[in-house]
């Protein structure tokens, strides 16, 4: 059986064409079913999966897929992480184009340059290679072109053009990467294996280069050390974006708090509160922690699971939850399929008597996951951060997958069980252990009061996350 | 569990077997054997250390870093990176800086191990002996070293060594005088060192007026003084920057030759050219590169110290385990392994209480054969009498008392 990950997102419209030029589409794939799996080739020979883009290149190098479509950016992204990975970039298709921008706010840098972005491979790749003295790569789910000047000195973003990268108030300073869309395979399979019947149709028509364009490093950032800044006067509270945005919504209108163009659900990076000397920011709540652990925020709002996912990594780190927002109730799980255990213990059993090989744990949550896999004693185990459609990941693709889950009604339609529950999380406002000082404290501790307030009043409707 | 034949080790990584260690262990006591007696001090530094210490420029190449095996500690939420050490030098400077910077010379050696990604099958941890002289040493400085190394290497009788040392001070007066910027200095070199003399073409071409025989400096391998000065004729005239490098590597080489050492001058000749601003050395042995080092003026200063000239050198310890000779077993050693004949506290207490009293005596004895026990005589232990017989290959002996045992086996 030929496997095939093919993406979702941006690329599906055309990676769906090229399918059918190729005479191997498959109509409920372009027709944008909710499906995860579908059968190629009639269903005699081949399967596709689809997964996150950020995901294909990691399921091609495991070898649990010997063909994937997707961007170079996060070929390059595992690449410059995993030299020697098992992806072999077969060919550039020629659609999905854009490009790794870096861009800054200013033209002035802490000493110890900080570099936000989703590529954080590739962003320390670079700053390698350009000798910077010292740096720190800020790995962030999203937003990245919000966080300079106040929260990072650079940003490395995906724009299509320099005019892009300046719409977001950044100097573009150089493209590092151009990007498109390519046809990988995994090389262990291509060695032993007969994958023509997909690989040669989808080679057939030909097509753009099979020689993949290299980093570019700029020369220089232009960018000067700044004067150690003075001491912030205003407050700083971080607020969530995304589907955690409806949760803080409520509990901000229950304490009686309005932040303006956040309130009525739109996508403003830095919204206007009514309270004084505060100010706000809107960026994923998973980046939350590290950006309060650093001191950037002294208030924010974020999920208990993604406080407990960094303080597992970093059991020493600052951050606290202050005030339990009593929303966006959901459990993290332990989701199986196919397995006759009716407990992880019972379960380790069970794979181990079938194969020694590692066993998969995929996740959203990878700092979770391998906590509690070291907790559990799962012995030989491999976890892997996924971005999402993780569904599918169980049984072919991992062993267990930890998951947040809310009713289980997702579970249940795709036949998974949940084999225990382990961890519940509400959102919750987290804080520096450090609080602020001088005239900043007062209005800290008024916000945290109102805050508090707010939460302990009935939750009208609590609603789930995941 | 696995079975034997399943390997467990985490890829690139190696086992020391005990013959190996034995040979490791002689080469790092020979060694620092000879440190000591030179006036050197032992240090040892963390496994793991900021990355910052080695992106600062000058020190590690781009090439090397991309090979660091990097990660957040687990206070990490800063996003500074910490590494495993993936070179001894510079933490030894950041020690310097750190904590022993007071103006004086400081003399260090240091046996340890070092971390470096590799996908050719090669062992991705190295262990190495390596010497640190930093402070104001001069040309003497470089000559200690070389003479040091080889002092060092003396009781290892290894196969035939040659003593290669060039001067980071020529190939850079070369490339600048064709007008390269630091960053196409050091791509130029790496191009020299694969061999690519096409770069001597492109400094005649960029600098014609220099009519100066840049070949003589990277086609020919001098054999010393001689060759120096058949340099300085011709280039330092055309080339007044490469004097002072020419100069330096001219009394470095005599003062070796006066030394009854024989080096050969070669100009390009170690990777991580930015990190050496003087004399370069390297001793191969076998055909293998066994030691390594230079001078690194630049270096303390780039790892927040003051400017402090420093000078060093590692010796590479897998491919030196690799030539040495296990020592022999002493002639005539005696190793004994004291059994009991039978069970019961008080018989295997006794056991032990034997071997003490022999090993008192001066010998080798065992109270559990192990696989590489090899005994020449077993002393079996009993509660009745006769209390203790001594066996050896050809023979055996019947005691009451340890002390009559002790005479007989002692050497």
């Amino acid at each position: 059986m030929i496997r095939v990950a093919l993406p979702t997102g941006d690329l599906r419209k055309d990676t769906a064409a090229l399918l059918d030029a190729s005479g191997i589409g498959i109509e409920d794939y372009a027709a944008g079913s909710r499906a995860l799996r579908f059968p190629m080739l009639g269903g005699d020979g081949a399967i596709a999966r689809v997964f996150r883009e950020k995901d294909i290149p990691v399921q091609v190098a495991l070898g649990n897929y010997d063909i994937g479509i997707c961007s170079l950016t996060w070929i390059e992204e595992l690449a410059q992480r995993f030299p020697s990975h098992e992806v072999m970039r077969v060919r550039d298709l020629g659609f999905g184009a854009h490009a790794l921008w870096l861009g800054a706010a200013g033209d002035e840098a802490e000493a110890s340059l900080r570099i936000v972005s989703e590529y954080p491979n590739i962003a320390d790749a670079i700053a390698r290679r350009m000798r910077l003295r010292r740096y720190r790569v800020f790995p962030v789910w999203g937003a990245a072109e919000a966080y300079p000047p106040e929260d990072a000195d650079v940003a490395l973003i995906a724009a299509p053009d320099a005019a892009a990268v300046e719409a977001h108030g950044l100097r573009a300073i150089g493209c590092v990467l151009e990007s498109s869309a390519w046809l990988i395979a995994n090389k262990h399979s291509l060695a032993t294996r007969d994958l023509s019947p997909v690989l040669s149709r989808l080679l057939g028509g030909g097509g753009a280069s099979t020689s993949a364009p290299a980093l570019r490093v700029p020369a220089s950032l232009s960018m000067r050390e700044a004067a150690p800044r003075p001491a912030r006067t205003r407050l700083r509270l971080a607020l969530p974006d995304g589907h955690a945005q409806s949760h803080t919504i409520a509990a901000l209108k229950m304490a009686g708090v309005r932040v303006f163009e956040y309130e009525d659900g739109a996508a403003v990076r830095r919204p206007r509160i009514d309270v004084d000397g505060v100010e706000v920011k809107v960026i994923r709540p998973q980046d939350m922690p590290q950006q309060v652990a650093i001191g950037q925020f002294d208030l924010a709002v974020t999920g208990r699971d993604w406080l407990f996912d960094h303080l597992v990594q970093f059991p020493s780190s600052p951050v606290e939850e202050i005030v339990d927002l009593r929303r966006s109730i959901y459990g993290l799980a332990v989701i199986v399929k196919d397995v006759q255990a009716d407990s992880v213990a019972g379960a380790l059993k069970e794979w181990r008597a079938r194969s020694d090989a590692p066993i998969r744990v995929a996740s959203e949550y990878p700092n979770i996951a391998d906590h509690f896999a070291r907790e559990r004693h799962f012995g030989r185990y491999s976890v892997i951060a996924i971005q999402g459609a993780s569904e599918g990941f169980v049984p072919e693709d991992a062993e267990i997958l930890i998951e947040g889950i809310d009713t289980g009604s997702s579970v249940r339609a795709n036949k998974l069980t949940v084999l225990e529950r382990f961890f519940e999380s509400t959102n919750c406002v987290i804080a520096n252990k450090q609080r602020p000082e001088g005239a900043m404290r007062a209005t800290y501790d008024a916000l945290v009061e109102t805050l508090r307030r707010g939460a302990a009043e009935p939750v009208a409707a609590a609603s789930g996350g995941a | 569990m696995p079975g034997a034949t399943t390997p467990q080790r985490s890829r690139g990584m190696r086992d020391l077997l005990p013959d190996e260690m034995e040979r490791l262990r002689a080469v790092e006591d020979a060694f620092a054997l000879v440190c000591r007696a030179w006036g050197y001090r032992e240090i040892r530094t963390p496994v793991i250390e900021p990355l910052h210490l080695f992106t600062a420029a000058g020190t590690l190449s781009p090439q090397t870093l991309d090979r660091v095996y990097s990660f957040l500690d687990w206070d990490g939420w800063s996003g500074e990176r910490v590494v495993l050490r993936p070179d001894s030098t510079i933490p030894a400077a950041r020690l310097y800086a750190e904590r022993l910077d007071g103006g004086r010379i400081a003399k260090l050696f240091y046996s340890q191990n070092v971390f470096r990604f590799t996908d050719d099958g090669s062992s991705r941890e190295e262990w190495q002996c390596g010497v640190e002289l930093i402070g104001d040493t001069g040309t003497g400085g470089d000559i200690e070293l070389v003479l040091l190394a080889l002092e060092a290497l003396k009781p290892l009788k290894l196969p035939e060594m040659t003593v290669r040392l060039s001067h980071a001070g020529i190939v850079r007066a070369v490339l600048a005088a064709a007008g390269m910027s630091a960053e196409e200095q050091s791509a130029a070199y790496d191009r020299l060192l694969d061999g690519d003399l096409s770069v001597v073409d492109e400094v005649e071409a960029r600098v014609p007026q220099l009519n100066a025989p840049l070949r003589l400096l990277f086609e020919v391998e001098g054999g010393g003084s001689g060759y120096i000065e058949n340099l300085r004729g011709p280039l330092a005239s055309a080339m007044p920057s490469l004097a002072p490098a020419l100069d330096e590597l001219a009394t470095v080489v005599a003062a070796l030759e006066a030394q009854g050492v024989a080096p050969v001058i070669q100009t390009v000749l170690a990777r991580n050219f930015e990190y050496y601003s003087g004399l370069i050395v390297r001793i191969e042995a076998g055909g293998q590169r066994v030691v390594a080092g230079g001078r690194y003026d630049d270096l303390i200063g780039l790892v927040g110290g003051r400017h402090v000239p420093a000078s060093g050198f590692a010796l590479y310890l897998t491919p030196l385990i690799e030539q040495i000779t296990p020592a022999a077993r002493p002639a005539g050693e005696r190793r004994i392994v004291v059994q009991a004949e039978g069970g019961g506290p008080a018989l295997l207490s006794a056991v032990y209480d034997a071997a003490a009293r022999l090993r008192a005596s001066g010998l080798r004895v065992e109270a559990i054969e192990g696989m590489h026990s090899a005994p020449t005589h077993r002393l079996i232990c009993r509660e009745g009498s006769p209390k203790f017989t001594l066996v050896w290959p050809d023979g055996s002996e019947q005691f009451e008392r340890l002390d009559d045992v002790a005479r007989v086996l002692e050497p």
